[in-house]
């Protein structure tokens, strides 16, 4: 959508939003379309989780309950502890009054609805990141299954600590927010008027989330993780973020929602209203944020409007045709069927949602189609070799091992400043295990790796890329999901600093940030001509495999690397195309950049390489200039394989 | 009675639930070892064929506990019971395999996973809407017979359960072990390119665990009914979550993990009510779920851990 | 007895990976009772040619054809059924069965009786080792008995072709010698052998016939004996040859 009609259309949804309740007067409507709004907020939040991070969670509600029981606990008469001067701070601050029973002094918790809106945010986030932590390591429906386990302690424990949450029962006598003086009362108005501005200001926190620096981390872990942590994410930090940020969005609506009610039972809060919430994000489109804000009116409207004027035609239908059946039907306590045929029919046929997250794009002249291969390098690079020779990367007595199978074993490598060495050798002879131990995506189990003289061994593949180490994979991880331009910002991560905070509130130093980044990154597409520039915006997956090759170098170029790991670059180019990617991997070494290279065609390797270092079976067996190591006899054995005992 | 024959009790009862979760478990773990999908519907599959157990029997013109019978026409009851439930729960299960999980083979992430909540939802709630909220009365032919040993009673029921409990364990043993199509679908979920190349044939063989593991749920089904002597449409997710976590406790994808598991939790229900207090027994299990997901993903017998993302 | 018709022909065959192109108009063409070698470095192309022979690769153009009749559109079982056995890549056994159901799996496609005790006969003769572990859980065998074990499992389809995917990787190069032992042995008895190899000198010492793949394309083909003497081979694998 270009900026105009977009713009025009929030204009149209904001006006219409805040002048409904002056159109429509009946309070039971605007009860509704509260509890719509507040849906709506919980679909943004599990929206966070789930589109944008990509963590199936099935226990969401959860987080919902936590911020409905702190205010709910924080403004009702339900814990009354004896009062003592502890509490006359709290007095002083209006949090608490001192009330008399019969039995003596009390407190009664009054805090503020507004002030409790940050506060049960804060807690849900430490829950979340609580309930987040277990499940890091684990994959996909694994994840989703301790996150249901979570979701499913969380009301139980409620209904069985009654002291607190009064058990089953409920909370109840939970105090109604005040305004200035104003009392919110039963009349549903005021708390739409709340729940529109939580929703939008939630729709702008999202939106802005999802556009900067956090929001390609989390769509970055979502696509690929391991190549999402070789460019420099830190997805422990990023993923307990995603659920902290998501649980605080249920949080605050939990609030919200039980200021409205004015009570909370456990079963406000069960397995069904997560899974009801996942499927208003699925309806919608999953990673859209209008998406779910949709999906969600849509449902919710449907449940409390809709259903029932169906059903009242289905029973006036029913009387028509004499069908006893339909004269009693009432679709209202249907819609749990209808979130479950929703749920099959949309992961069947439709499962980008209603209103798809990803983008159009438009289509290429001819010209931008076809490019010929062009052989003069990158030209506009400024030559930068400073002449020092000093090794950039030492690799000394290398061991990795797999359980019983040795993949390496007392590799000695060593890397000079401003040098290109090539890593040959054949099928299975441990050159990728080679580069997945330096970038500490496998564990070694001897040997040290030493990085501009710093010990890198033991860190973790983001740390290493925050070293100034960048590596491209044999077989191409970009995020297939994401344009060529966002793939080639996510290799910036590590380089740039905006933090949630920033990203959300958009500061002028944030924007100065994202513009220069976005410039760069364009640089770096132009540096590959008119491959990659006209395709900017499109999705990485529709590029040509060639293509797809180039954009994984940029994105390593983005992070600024010192050295520049390259595994089987021109892997599946013609001639033509490879020769120029060898000529542009030359003008990059000039430029200043170190290189090592896994490469099998070995006319680049001799056009390039500085050095050789062959391996087989996990082992050096030489190493020299290029031309040397072609002779060596030992290297067309390991190529061409023993001579047989019996010719 | 003294604490020791409480607790003895207890154990006597843990097994037969253990049973019960055992083969529900099992039918979980036939599935999730070939395709490593967790099914949600499998749980309301279960829970559905209690239904066509009850059905089937008050064809037979039984109603209630009221009517025992004995010998053979106990017998054939049961054995026509068993054979409609666990035919209804395999052919429930073979047509929600076909029509919304066929299709998304091959999609990566946790499509098919959602998919079977949403099936799962719509069996729930079919049942819900069609049969009603209330517990319905379980018709039960067999004759309440108990037998005392010391301070511990055990019934015929009880003996029903681990009879055709441990009966259709060893023949499902017997099935994968001994048959052509139990090695394939054994071969399958340790390989399916390599079997593909043995010239198995996969569809076949996911059907086919689809089939069995439901039909197993049939039998847990009409179990449960002639146990507890009523059914509702909640059952599939009380007893499932218990099931669930027993196959997650001895291994998803083992077959004698899910049958050890099985009884494991059995027992941790029995005795954790006993001891500590039944309202709690449900966040002791998710618990244990979560506590092996996270520390001990391969749980007892189980090999690899889930390398699906 | 004299065959005309080869058993395998590989006629223009073309294979996409997505967009990316990788066999290029490639040619084979096996006889009855050869050995012949497929060789070529990294990523030349060879796995992808045995997967277009066991069927979970289809040609996007070009035609396979086996004892004169073409593979289009039949399933891998079918070709299994026809006499087509693979000896796959890391010898993919099934870990957790035993040596002896590995060895049932390959003749899955096939009747149990006679034929079928008579080829496990045929196994333990080629394979002595194999029988003494018949118990045994595949998984825990050495890299060369497991190698032992598959092909011993191919055999049991009682195949007329036999593919074998780079039979030496990872074994020690006394297992490499009793491996390439064995295929001389089976193919005397009358299995062709079309064996995909990374180890040129110990395939062409086997081998009747070879081809050199290198990026998809077929660069050199002919003789064994003729091939051992070439320059050209080393060239080849080391990278440098280039097809107009």
């Amino acid at each position: 959508m270009t900026r105009t009609p977009a713009r025009l259309a929030v204009f149209g949804i904001t006006a219409a939003a805040l002048l409904f309740p002056l159109v429509n007067q009946n309070d039971a409507d605007i009860d509704s379309a509260a509890n719509a709004l507040a849906f709506a907020a919980l679909a943004l939040g599990l929206n966070i989780v789930v589109g944008f991070a990509g963590l199936l969670d099935l226990g969401y509600a959860a987080f919902f309950a936590i911020g409905a029981y702190a205010y709910g606990v924080a403004s009702s008469w339900q814990l009354q502890p004896a009062w003592s001067s502890f509490w006359e701070p709290f007095q002083w601050l209006d949090l608490v009054i001192r009330f008399h029973t019969a039995g003596g002094d009390v407190v009664h918790f009054q805090v503020s609805f507004w002030l409790m809106l940050p506060i049960a945010a804060a807690i849900a986030a430490f829950f979340g990141v609580l309930f987040g932590a277990p499940t890091l390591r684990l994959k996909g429906d694994y994840l989703a299954i301790v996150t249901l386990g979570f979701g499913e302690i969380v009301p139980i424990v409620a209904r069985n600590i009654p002291s607190v949450t009064n058990g089953a029962m409920g909370l109840n006598g939970v105090a109604a927010p005040r305004f200035f003086g104003f009392d919110f009362g039963i009349d549903a108005t005021p708390y739409y008027y709340v729940g529109v501005a939580i929703v939008a200001f939630l729709i702008l926190t999202s939106q802005r989330l999802k556009d900067s620096r956090i929001g390609r981390a989390w769509m970055a872990i979502r696509e690929d993780e391991v190549a999402a942590t070789a460019m420099g994410v830190d997805r422990v930090r990023y993923k307990l973020l995603a659920f902290a940020i998501g649980a605080a969005f249920a949080g605050a609506t939990g609030t919200f929602y039980v200021a409205k009610l004015q009570t909370a039972t456990p079963e406000m809060f069960m397995f069904p209203v997560s899974v009801m919430i996942l499927v208003m994000v699925v309806f919608g489109g999953i990673g859209s944020v209008w998406g779910v804000v949709v999906g969600a009116l849509i449902l919710q409207i449907l449940q409390s409007w809709f259903l029932e004027d169906l059903s009242e035609w289905l029973h006036a239908l029913g009387r028509f045709v004499g069908v006893d059946w339909l004269q009693h039907v009432e679709l209202a306590s249907s819609i749990e069927l209808i979130f479950g045929l929703i749920l099959v029919l949309m992961m069947l046929y439709r499962r980008e949602g209603l209103i798809p997250a990803a983008r159009r794009t438009r289509t290429l002249s001819l010209d931008e189609q076809t490019v010929q291969p062009a052989r003069s390098g990158f030209t506009n690079l400024a030559a930068r070799d400073d002449g020092s020779r000093l090794p950039l990367l030492e690799i000394v007595d290398l061991a990795v091992r797999f359980g019983g199978l040795v993949a390496l074993q007392s590799v000695e490598l060593s890397v000079p400043a401003h040098s290109v060495v090539a890593v040959i050798g054949p099928n299975g002879s441990g050159k990728s295990t080679l580069f997945n131990a330096v970038t500490g995506l496998v564990p070694t189990d001897q040997g040290t790796i030493r990085f501009a003289g710093e010990e890198i061994g033991r860190l973790r593949p983001h740390q290493v890329l925050d070293r100034g180490i960048a590596r491209t994979f044999q077989n191409i991880r970009l995020f297939p999901n994401l344009s060529v331009l966002e793939n080639v910002m996510v290799g910036m991560h590590a380089r740039l600093v905006t933090g949630p905070v920033g990203a959300v509130l958009r500061l002028p130093a944030t924007r100065g940030e994202e513009a220069a980044a976005r410039e760069r990154a364009l640089e770096i597409l132009s540096l590959f001509g008119n491959r990659l520039l006209p395709r900017a915006e499109h999705p990485a997956a529709s590029l040509s495999y060639a293509n797809r090759r180039r954009t994984e170098i940029a994105r390593a170029l983005a992070a600024q690397p010192k050295l520049l790991m390259l595994d089987e670059p021109t892997a599946g180019m013609n001639p033509a195309e490879t020769l120029e990617l060898a000529d542009q991997i030359g003008s990059l070494n000039r430029y200043g950049l170190t290189v090592l290279l896994i490469e099998h065609k070995l006319d680049v390797v001799a056009m390039l390489a500085d050095k050789v270092v062959v391996l087989d079976h996990g082992e050096k067996i030489a190493e020299g200039p290029p031309a040397a190591v072609r002779r060596d006899e030992e290297v067309i054995r390991a190529y061409l394989g023993r001579s047989a005992v019996f010719a | 009675m003294s604490d020791y024959g409480v607790l003895l009790q207890q154990v006597i009862n843990g097994l037969s639930l253990g049973a019960m979760y055992a083969l529900l478990a099992l039918g979980f773990t036939l599935v999730y070892g070939i395709l490593e999908l967790i099914n949600f519907a499998h749980f309301n599959v279960f829970m559905v064929s209690s239904f066509v157990g009850m059905w089937a029997l008050e064809l037979l013109g039984i109603s209630g506990q009221g009517q025992v019978l004995t010998g053979l026409a106990l017998a054939g009851t049961l054995l026509f019971a068993f054979a409609v439930t666990m035919l209804a729960g395999g052919v429930l299960g073979v047509a929600i395999e076909r029509l919304s999980l066929r299709p998304l083979r091959g999609v990566p992430g946790t499509a098919a996973m959602i998919t079977t909540i949403g099936v799962s939802y719509i069996l729930f709630n079919v049942i819900l809407l069609t049969v009603g909220a209330g517990s319905e009365n379980y018709p039960n032919p067999l004759p309440v017979v108990r037998w005392q040993f010391g301070e511990v009673i055990i019934e015929l029921k009880t003996l029903l359960i681990w009879g055709v409990a441990i009966a259709l364990m060893m023949a499902l043993q017997l099935f994968v072990n001994r048959t052509r199509l139990g090695k394939a679908m054994r071969a399958t979920a340790q390989d399916p390119e390599a079997a593909r190349m043995m010239g198995v044939d996969v569809d076949r063989v996911v059907v086919t665990a689809f089939f069995l593991g439901s039909a197993l749920a049939g039998a847990a089904a009409l179990i449960f009914g002639l146990y507890y002597n009523y059914t509702s449409f909640i059952i599939g997710y009380t007893a499932g979550l218990r099931a669930f976590t027993a196959a997650v406790l001895g291994g998803i994808g083992s077959i004698p993990g899910a049958m050890v598991g099985g009884v494991l939790i059995g027992l941790i229900e029995t005795l954790g009510g006993q001891l500590i207090a039944v309202r709690w027994t449900d966040v002791i299990i998710f618990s244990i779920l979560i506590l092996v997901l996270v520390f001990v993903p391969t749980g007892l017998f189980g090999r690899a851990a889930p390398t699906k993302s | 007895m004299l065959e005309l018709c080869p058993i395998l022909e590989f006629r223009g065959v073309d294979t996409h990976y997505g967009d990316l192109h990788v066999l290029k108009s490639v040619d084979y063409r096996i006889d009855v009772g050869e050995i012949v070698c497929l060789l070529g470095g990294n990523a030349s192309g060879k796995s992808t040619t045995m997967k277009a022979i066991m069927g979970s690769v289809r040609p996007t153009a070009g035609d396979i054809l086996y004892q004169g009749a073409s593979l289009a559109g039949v399933g891998t079982a079918e070709r299994v059924r026809r006499g087509i056995a693979p000896v796959l890549e890391a010898r993919r056994l099934f870990p957790r069965m035993t040596v002896y159901e590995n060895l049932e799996m390959g003749a899955y496609t096939r009747h149990r009786g006679p034929e079928f005790e008579e080829d496990l006969a045929r196994v333990f003769t080629l394979f002595p080792r194999v029988e003494e572990r018949l118990r045994q859980i595949a998984g825990t065998l050495s890299g060369g008995e497991q190698q032992m074990v598959a092909i011993g499992r191919a055999l049991m389809a009682r195949p007329r072709l036999l593919c074998m995917d780079e039979p030496s990787m990872g074994l020690s190069p006394a297992y490499v010698e009793q491996v390439f032992d064995i295929i001389r042995t089976i193919n005397r008895q009358g299995v062709t052998i079309f064996m995909v190899e990374q180890n040129a000198n110990m395939a062409l010492s086997i081998a009747d016939r070879a081809y050199v793949l290198q990026t998809g394309q077929v660069v050199l083909s002919g003789r064994a004996a003729e091939l051992r003497e070439n320059e050209l081979i080393r060239h080849a694998y080391l990278g440098e040859l280039k097809v107009q």
